[in-house]
């Protein structure tokens, strides 16, 4: 590399080894006593080599009317040669420069935590245009246009597989380290490696219009908030500074002691104290985003830091949302029979619960796949449409077909039309309740001529997950609109804490509120469309599945952007080792200015050993603060 | 012309540091308003493009002893 280039880049190490290699020999030198004089040269010569640079920023400080830490350093090494402390004016200036050229490195690596992921999006992109492939820089790919991905490259653009086959690694997007099967139809994003196959996209956003972008927005503007302890800190640093400044001018009216008066001015600068807050914070929200989870912000954080109660809806969070019909029992008609009736109600339904028991029906006569060019297409005649159809909100749904009614709905429902429920079925509903089993009751003409037993199946992390956070002592509930039993049967298999069932949507809100009132800090977790308004009223809203939706990218207060339940108890340790790694490093600042002040007020701490303090504890908190980054 | 552009400055070495180089910002001709993030390094700057020419802010910021990069 060229000499001249090298030097600029490393500028600031260079001065800093050459001023303190300097510094060294000078001080060696005044041991011995013939050498004094070329002692006090050589120790005036590291102050000005390291000291050239700060005394330039002074310079521009002093011209644009502020008073930096740079123009105290300076004013303290002038003031120090010239009342004949040669030592410490080298001392001071090298030690300076030593903590800010470390300081300035550990902070970058900070920063830089984020860009990788940035750096990670390709140029350029394979683009069909009039039927040729041609490479264009990707930010120029056009909504709608086709991109196309060989197997082993990053996909350059958001967008819907149009054509192929593959494995993508979406880790840059959502933190997942399994790598996720796309084909036609399925989203993908910028950032993402194909592994397998070829893919060809249809574009949806390009350049600056990516989730990864946007993801790495919010994280900077999550970074860039302050939380409710820096603006206290800072509030108290604008009065800090001009305290110490009186103090330092009363200081020598008082003793006339130059050295004295210097050296409180050089630990005028409150360091450590603002550092270590907005260091612990960037740490923990880069480390969060690099694990799929986006965090809002710093007061959202140290919010989430106090959390000890975690609330989950139940449907999508800890089940997989993917309802199935379990069993189906006849009374006094065939089970399929029930079926199909059943699903010829629900056919206009767009209940989940409605969804699945028409798949079931589906499968009862997809034995021929009518689509002749062996194509996908299933031809849905084998229900036939109700000739009159009605939703009951909550209950289900009331039909009429072929003249006769049609009631397919839970107990509230039949209770509402006053259809009898004979024991023998309400013991076999009990019993599939107690299964964990959602149970549907379906009637023809006021009888009931069967049950429908729906599951969610519980996702297989799920215990886990609960577990993970009773250990970390966090409370766990569940919220749930299945009745009773089932919520029961459900909490239990998973081994949560406690469970509320029965709930309408705003009733989900109303016990999140009761929770808060006994004195929680309450997180809630959901999708973040349906539960949108549960997880505003939370103290800390958590959506899942957030890479796809915008919604909950934006208005959750942390946002996983996988649907990987295991970031849960990831994220509710991360917030509360980062509100003690606030609260650690607020105390060692404090400590080591009470420290300091005191030591410099009795005598006992001179100019070079208040600076060196001084650095060191603004190190101590960076390097700290950054073992968030590795949490 | 009201005109937007950004930096990033990877050096900050504390917040005061940053806010100096947003005051020196400030006194430029030419520049309406000025952020200055210190945790991210990300310095915005709106000016009036008849007036300011974005090189000078890069020499106000290298005046502060920091190294600005284009974002």
């Amino acid at each position: 590399m060229d000499i001249q280039q090298y030097y600029r880049k490393h500028r600031k190490a260079v001065v800093t080894a050459t001023s303190g290699l300097l510094y060294v020999g000078g001080w060696s030198l005044g041991y011995v006593t013939a050498f004094d004089t070329a002692s006090a040269g050589i120790l005036v010569l590291a102050a000005v080599i390291g000291g050239y640079d700060i005394a330039k920023v002074a310079y521009h400080e002093v011209r644009s009317r502020t008073l930096g830490i740079k123009t105290l350093v300076t004013l303290a090494a002038f003031g120090a040669i010239g009342i004949g402390e040669y030592w410490e004016a080298a001392a001071v200036v090298f030690l300076f420069s030593l903590g800010s050229y470390l300081e300035g490195r550990t902070m970058r690596k900070t920063r830089t935590a984020l860009q990788e992921l940035l750096e990670l999006a390709p140029d350029t992109a394979l683009v069909r245009r009039d039927g040729e492939q041609v490479e264009v820089p990707a930010r120029e790919v056009e909504a709608g246009e086709v991109v196309i991905v060989r197997p082993g490259e990053m996909i350059p653009v958001d967008g819907e597989v149009i054509e192929g086959e593959s494995a993508v690694n979406q880790a840059p997007v959502t933190g997942e380290s399994a790598p996720v099967h796309k084909a036609s139809g399925d989203d993908v994003y910028a950032g993402t490696i194909n592994q397998e196959g070829a893919l060809e996209v249809r574009t949806t956003g390009a350049g600056s219009d990516t989730t990864l972008q946007r993801i790495i927005r919010r994280v900077e503007e999550a970074q860039e908030a302050q939380s409710p302890t820096e603006s206290l800190i800072d509030r108290f640093a604008t009065y800090y500074t001009p305290a110490i400044i009186v103090l330092a001018v009363g200081a020598f009216a008082v003793t006339q002691d130059a050295l004295l008066s210097l050296t409180l001015l050089v630990i005028g600068c409150p360091g450590a104290l603002v550092i270590g807050p907005p260091v612990s914070i960037v740490s923990a929200i880069g480390n969060a985003a690099r694990n799929g989870v986006l965090m809002k912000g710093g007061e959202h954080l140290e919010q989430a830091g106090k959390i000890d109660l975690v609330a989950f809806d139940k449907t999508g969070t800890l089940t997989r949302g993917e309802t199935t019909v379990a069993s189906v029992q006849g009374f006094g008609q065939d089970t399929e029979d029930v079926l199909r009736l059943a699903a010829t109600a629900e056919t206009k339904s767009e209940h989940h619960l409605a969804g699945a028991i028409l798949d079931a029906a589906r499968g009862l006569d997809d034995t021929t796949d009518v689509a002749a060019d062996g194509g996908a297409v299933i031809e849905r005649t084998g229900i036939p449409d109700p000739d009159d159809f009605e939703v009951v909100g909550g209950k289900g749904v009331v039909a009429r077909h072929d003249g006769r009614e049609v009631v397919v709905g839970n107990r509230a429902l039949l209770e509402e039309w006053d259809v009898a429920l004979p024991d023998e079925i309400a013991g076999y509903v009990r019993e599939r309740e107690a299964q964990g089993e959602t149970a549907v009751h379906v009637v023809l003409d006021d009888d009931v001529i069967g049950v429908i037993g729906l599951r969610d199946e519980l996702r297989e992390v799920a215990p886990g997950v609960i577990q993970a956070l009773k250990d970390a002592g966090v409370r766990t509930v569940m919220l749930t609109g299945d009745n009773e039993r089932t919520a029961r049967a459900v909490a239990e298999r998973v081994g949560i804490d406690d469970y509320r069932a029965e709930l309408l949507p705003e009733d989900k809100q109303t016990a999140i509120e009761a929770f808060r009132e006994e004195g929680h800090v309450v997180a809630m977790v959901g999708d973040g469309i349906n539960d949108a308004p549960s997880l505003a009223t939370a103290d800390v809203g958590i959506a899942m599945g957030a890479a796809g939706t915008d919604t909950a990218i934006e208005t959750a207060d942390m946002a996983l952007m996988a649907d990987d339940l295991e970031r849960i108890p990831y994220a509710v340790t991360l917030s509360r080792a980062t509100r003690w790694n606030v609260i650690e490093n607020v105390s060692i600042a404090v400590l080591t200015v009470t420290l300091l002040l005191a030591g410099v007020l009795t005598n006992y701490v001179h100019l070079a050993g208040g600076m060196l303090v001084h650095e060191g504890s603004v190190l101590v908190v960076i390097i700290n603060g950054m073992r968030l980054l590795r949490y | 012309m009201t005109e937007h552009t950004q930096f990033r400055v990877m050096d900050f070495d504390c917040p005061t540091c940053a806010s100096t180089v947003e005051r020196a910002l400030k006194q430029t001709k030419g520049v309406e308003h000025v952020e200055v993030h210190y945790t991210t390094g990300r310095v915005e700057v709106e000016y009036d493009s008849d007036v300011a020419d974005p090189a000078d802010f890069e020499t106000a910021i290298e005046n502060q002893g920091y190294t600005p990069q284009p974002a």
